[in-house]
């Protein structure tokens, strides 16, 4: 039971390692799906939405994360 | 035919990936194997490749019963979570914000937590080393198993993205089997970046071609892809080592 327990830990881990970094991840998703299939526009743009949001988002958790960390523990990396 | 153009990316993503988790599995199983012998470290990991050869047989065939476009969208999701994941952690780690993934200390502590384990319960020895082997080569396999599943589904390449996941087997068991000890040298957190770098342009990939979409390029779309995630990674790893240079986050402070 506790290896169930363990595997299915490193299933969720695996792809949701940061809540927000994942809500955000999903979001820009739909709306780039949104936007290639409910609206009349180039569904190139969706694609451009999306592979010009993802690294946005990553760099704004990054920044975000970078924040969060203690001094100390900064130092002592 | 197979093109290796084509199947190059699938190939070098399984095999970077699967670098990354055996090594890590290694650890684990060298350290059983240094505390109890190689007999319960071999059955354990025995017994979990045998549980990975059945998940993979058991679901294999389904994804065959699965649209083409649902399946690139529900892994091009997966593999763009996974693979942002990684990157993230990656470039955190890099920055020196969060401590680098170290072998040594992993196989010290395996190694500890074991004699301990074994000193409380003298008459199972065995079993909880070779459960200890089979816990950390199924949750890393796990890993393997879907990431080749991930990279090669979608485009027809599950044989090609197989034989970079086996050649990356092969490479780490070969080279531990000569040194005999923790492959701390392998650069852990170099890989994970470049990982996580293929793992999110695939993700970026599959999702638009799940919804359709024609990239231009068509598979060339992939290296403009990783061209701008590894972009982004070296910066936000810039960002991250030293915020205070960042003007926002100093008006924010």
């Amino acid at each position: 039971m506790s290896l169930l327990k363990e595997v299915a830990a490193e299933l969720i881990g695996m792809f949701f390692g940061d809540a927000r970094l994942t809500i955000a991840i999903l979001l820009l998703i739909a709306v780039a799906g949104a936007l290639i299939e409910l609206t009349g526009i180039d569904p190139l743009v969706g694609g451009i939405v999306l592979i010009l949001g993802c690294p946005a988002l990553l760099i704004a958790s990054l920044r975000r994360d970078s924040r969060a960390i203690a001094p100390m523990s900064r130092s002592a990396a | 035919m197979l093109i290796w153009s084509t199947a190059a990316p699938a190939v070098g993503a399984a095999f970077l990936a699967s670098l990354v988790e055996v090594v890590e599995a290694f650890t684990i199983v060298l350290a059983v194997a240094t505390l109890r012998g190689w007999r319960p470290a071999a059955l354990g990991t025995g017994a979990a490749l045998a549980l990975l050869a059945g998940t993979v047989l058991l679901l294999g065939p389904l994804l065959n019963h699965i649209p083409l476009h649902a399946l690139q969208l529900a892994i091009g999701i997966l593999l763009l979570l996974m693979g942002m994941s990684w990157l993230r952690k990656a470039c955190l780690r890099s920055a020196g914000v969060i401590p680098l993934h170290d072998e040594d200390a992993i196989f010290a502590a395996e190694t500890a937590h074991l004699g301990g384990a074994v000193q409380r319960r003298e008459a199972r020895l065995d079993w909880i080393a070779g459960m200890t082997a089979l816990k950390g080569v199924l949750l890393e396999g796990l890993e393997v198993v879907f990431i080749v599943i991930a990279v090669g589904a979608g485009g027809g390449l599950l044989l090609p993205a197989s034989l970079g996941a086996l050649l990356a087997c092969v490479l780490v068991l070969l080279v531990g089997a000569i040194v005999h000890r923790p492959l701390s040298r392998v650069p852990e957190n170099t890989l994970k970046f470049g990982v996580g770098v293929m793992l999110s342009a695939f993700g970026v990939f599959w999702i638009g071609e799940g919804f359709g979409l024609d990239w231009p390029g068509q598979d060339l779309a992939l290296l403009v892809f990783a061209a701008i995630f590894l972009g982004a990674g070296l910066a936000g790893t810039a960002i991250a080592r030293n915020p205070a240079r960042n003007p926002v986050m100093e008006v924010a402070r």
